[in-house]
């Protein structure tokens, strides 16, 4: 009877596979069809990747309002528009943010849409293997979202471009003022277990221990980590203060626990720690925050750039955008906008297997909202960076702009977990 | 009339079981044929053998090693996506850390994977049901935060690559419709292999160990160890799966062994059929169409995916392999029905025969 069961499955995978191979054939003729305006034709096709589901689902729509304003901008539309005479047709795909996801759609991209650009991804496990698959087609240009491991643009990738810092920049200028400034000469560390944690927190602690300063010890927790009890007790007591390279949830059941614990420290936060809704949602909580230090690629309040509010005011008119910018959707700008200066500048022309384009973007020096964007000899931005304070004005907690470090460039060490100084 | 068709259906049955037995390598050479000429057929080969056809072929054959376990023993194991992953860093770790050829660390991988497979059997035999779904689940979690944070030797996050297919000279993987060649001929060897297997005395034991354990016991079989030898057998299919995998994504990473990638070849076996080894590879195309396509009609693709899951397990709970069997069923079924009416008249006086039985029976009580 077992081994009769199988002998009806025949029939069916016959049909099954002629059904199958039947649909192929219908999706590969329609995508055929679409093949005929690619490179050297009057259509520039621009493929986006851009998560729409799992933990970062907002950023395909943060990824489509700053793609918006850019092409609002030139009176296309977040579907395309016209450049140099060239007609810019943008395709969006959608990921889950996972590696796996990510090279899946951005191969469908470049070899069934046809696209001549690739632009994105979100996050950093995404940037790695989009870069790996830049390295094998050399014939398409790729410009970075907002994927920010510090090794990316130092694979040699020829066609692979970022228009924004890398996550150890997103710290440029903070050791330096945590030292000088703030007076911290030993800190302990406390971070979450993966790359982009190891990065933040070594662009952090290699300005800070070139400073003078000290790490007296190092915690990495997994991500999601909800009992920081073993953790606080092993602080010393001679620290000055603590870095929180921990996300939103994780960082607000730090400070909830270390609040409870009676740790009375002062904070310096990682790019992605503070977030003023989490922690304004409990008093003691709040009370902690206030006077934590931060770094990234987003200004705070009083950011006075006059490229800034024009960009904002373009922003919050797009469906579906949040109250004020997301880091995701400024980098998505920025790197769109470069994208957009560099078509510009040869008028659509990707002839020479984009010669030209390329050399517009890694000589492109143009003022962003958030400042000056310049190119290094790796296709890397050299970028302003942002120093942030949580201050509590009348009772809400806000996140002031101290100051920018100018022109922070990349440095070439790609970070691993690291015990004491990096 | 009705005594000599109700004889002869029966009959006619066998004879068309007897006929799909004596004809059933026709489907297998359709299906093969479809298979090799794929790389022909399609006008984007650089984006169809990759993201259609190598792909289906890895899942399919991690699917088809738990549908083996399913089948022929009764497991359902959720290691399986694990076990291919631990065969992949093997071959990750010799190629990326330890810089030695493909032909010193594809058997490490595959030893690598089937060795796991033999540690989980160890631990997770003696149990069956939920319970070995939950120990086998709880084992790929172990080893995906395991994965996620030992940088010396999965490199944590980031993943071990570039993994670069080999160059044999004669024969360069590189080449995709190649190295699509190369991993179909993987999934064949591993779909003969399993029915050799299953077919097998050792097969049979296995078979009779998942319909009654303890009379098998009784007949003096260590089920136990048949367990085991199971387990692992199907480990190594997966290794073979996790080796095509690691090639065809050239790098690893923990997203290899996370939770979705498990519910991915589960979700491939469901619709391929649970019960059918080669149903696998149609549940594997269906998957990575709906992966790649579903976008074009919605921006939730994964509900897309979801539905299509609940719809194959409403209306063809044997999953699409089990279509045709379900199929002929409602056939006959229509057929019986068809030929019942014009007996209908004849039943009638019958039937109230019994009525009658019945209102005698009534009285007498």
């Amino acid at each position: 009877m077992m081994l009769n069961n199988w002998k009806g499955l025949v029939p069916t995978l016959a049909v099954g596979a002629v059904v199958v191979l039947g649909v192929t054939g219908c999706s590969t003729g329609g995508s055929g069809g679409d093949g005929g305006g690619d490179a050297g034709g009057d259509t520039i096709k621009i493929g986006v990747l851009a998560t729409s589901e799992g933990n970062l689902a907002f950023g395909m729509g943060e990824a489509k309002a700053a793609i918006a304003v850019a092409m609002e901008a030139i009176g296309g539309t977040v579907d395309g528009g016209e450049i140099g005479g060239k007609s810019i047709e943008i395709i969006y795909a959608g990921t889950d943010g996972t590696s796996g996801s990510a090279q899946t759609q951005v191969k469908k991209l470049v070899e069934n849409d046809d696209v001549d650009i690739v632009f994105g991804p979100v996050s950093g496990d995404e940037g790695e293997a989009v870069v790996q698959y830049a390295l094998t087609v050399p014939e398409v240009t790729f410009v970075n979202g907002s994927a920010s491991p510090v090794g990316m643009t130092l694979e040699g990738a020829e066609n692979f471009f970022r228009f924004h810092g890398d996550s150890a920049m997103w710290m440029g200028g903070l050791g330096d003022y945590a030292y000088d400034e703030k007076g911290y000469k030993k800190i302990y560390s406390i971070a979450e277990d993966y790359s982009f944690p190891y990065d933040n927190a070594g662009g952090f602690f290699s300005e800070f221990c070139a400073a003078g300063g000290e790490v007296n010890g190092n915690s990495w927790v997994p991500v999601g980590t909800t009992d920081y009890a073993t953790i606080i007790a092993q602080i010393p007591a001679d620290t000055d203060a603590v870095y929180v390279g921990l996300g939103g949830a994780d960082a607000a059941s730090f400070l909830s626990q270390a609040v409870t614990n009676g740790v009375d420290l002062p904070l310096v936060g990682g790019s992605i720690a503070v977030d003023t809704t989490a922690l304004s949602g409990d008093a003691n909580i709040a009370s902690a925050a206030v006077g934590t230090i931060t770094g990234g690629p987003v200004p705070g309040a009083g950011y006075d750039n006059p490229e800034w509010q024009p960009f904002v005011d373009a922003y919050v008119t797009q469906p579906d955008a949040f109250p004020s910018p997301s880091i995701f959707s400024i980098l998505y700008y920025n790197s769109f906008q470069s994208l957009v200066l560099g078509l510009q500048e040869v008028d659509g022309d990707l002839s020479d297997g984009h010669a030209g384009l390329r050399d517009a973007l890694g000589s492109l020096d143009w003022n962003s909202p958030t400042g000056q964007i310049s190119m290094d000899e790796n296709r890397q931005a050299i970028v302003d960076n942002f120093l942030i304070e949580v201050l509590d004005e009348g009772g809400t907690l806000v996140q002031k702009n101290i100051s920018e470090a100018s022109g922070v460039t990349q440095g070439t060490t790609v970070y691993d977990r690291f015990e004491g100084c990096p | 009339m009705t005594a000599p068709e109700t004889l002869v259906t029966p009959t006619a049955t066998g004879r068309s079981r007897s006929l799909w037995a004596r004809y059933s390598w026709i489907g297998w050479v359709v299906v093969l044929g479809l298979a090799l000429l794929f790389p022909y057929v399609v006008d984007r080969p650089r984006f169809w053998l990759p993201n259609i056809g190598v792909r289906s072929l890895w899942l399919g054959i991690i699917a088809m090693s738990l549908v083996f376990l399913n089948r022929y023993v009764g497991l359902l194991s959720l290691a399986q996506v694990t076990i291919a992953g631990i065969s992949a860093y093997g071959v990750g770790y010799v190629m990326v850390t330890l810089d030695q050829p493909f032909f010193i660390a594809i058997p490490v991988g595959i030893t690598a994977g089937t060795v796991a497979g033999f540690l989980v059997a160890l631990i997770a035999a003696r149990t069956k049901a939920i319970y070995f779904l939950m120990i086998t689940l709880a084992l790929g979690q172990v080893f995906y935060s395991y994965a996620s944070q030992a940088i010396e030797v999965t490199n944590a996050r980031r993943g071990l690559a570039p993994i670069k297919k080999p160059d044999l000279e004669i024969i360069n993987l590189n080449d995709i419709t190649t190295f699509y060649f190369a991993a179909l001929l993987a999934a064949v060897i591993c779909f003969l292999l399993c029915r050799y297997v299953a077919a097998s005395t050792f097969g049979m034991a296995l078979q009779g160990i998942r319909d009654s354990p303890e009379r098998m016991a009784a007949l003096g079989y260590k089920v136990n160890r048949y367990r085991i030898a199971a387990i692992t057998f199907s480990a190594f299919i997966a290794s073979i799966g996790g080796v095509v995998l690691v090639f065809d994504r050239a790098q690893i990473d923990p997203d290899v062994v996370s939770l979705g990638s498990t519910l991915d070849v589960l979700v491939v076996a469901v619709i391929g059929g649970i019960g059918s080894l080669g149903g696998v590879f149609i549940g594997a195309i269906i998957l990575t169409l709906l992966d790649n396509f579903a976008q074009d009609f919605t921006d939730r693709y994964m509900t897309l995916t979801g539905i299509v899951f609940i719809l194959v397990l409403l209306f063809a709970p044997a999953g699409i392999a089990g279509i045709g069997a379900q199929v002929k069923r409602a056939f006959d079924r229509r057929r019986k029905n068809a030929s019942d009416p014009g007996d209908d008249p004849q039943q009638e006086p019958t039937a109230t025969q019994p009525t009658g039985e019945a209102i005698t029976k009534g009285k007498q009580q």
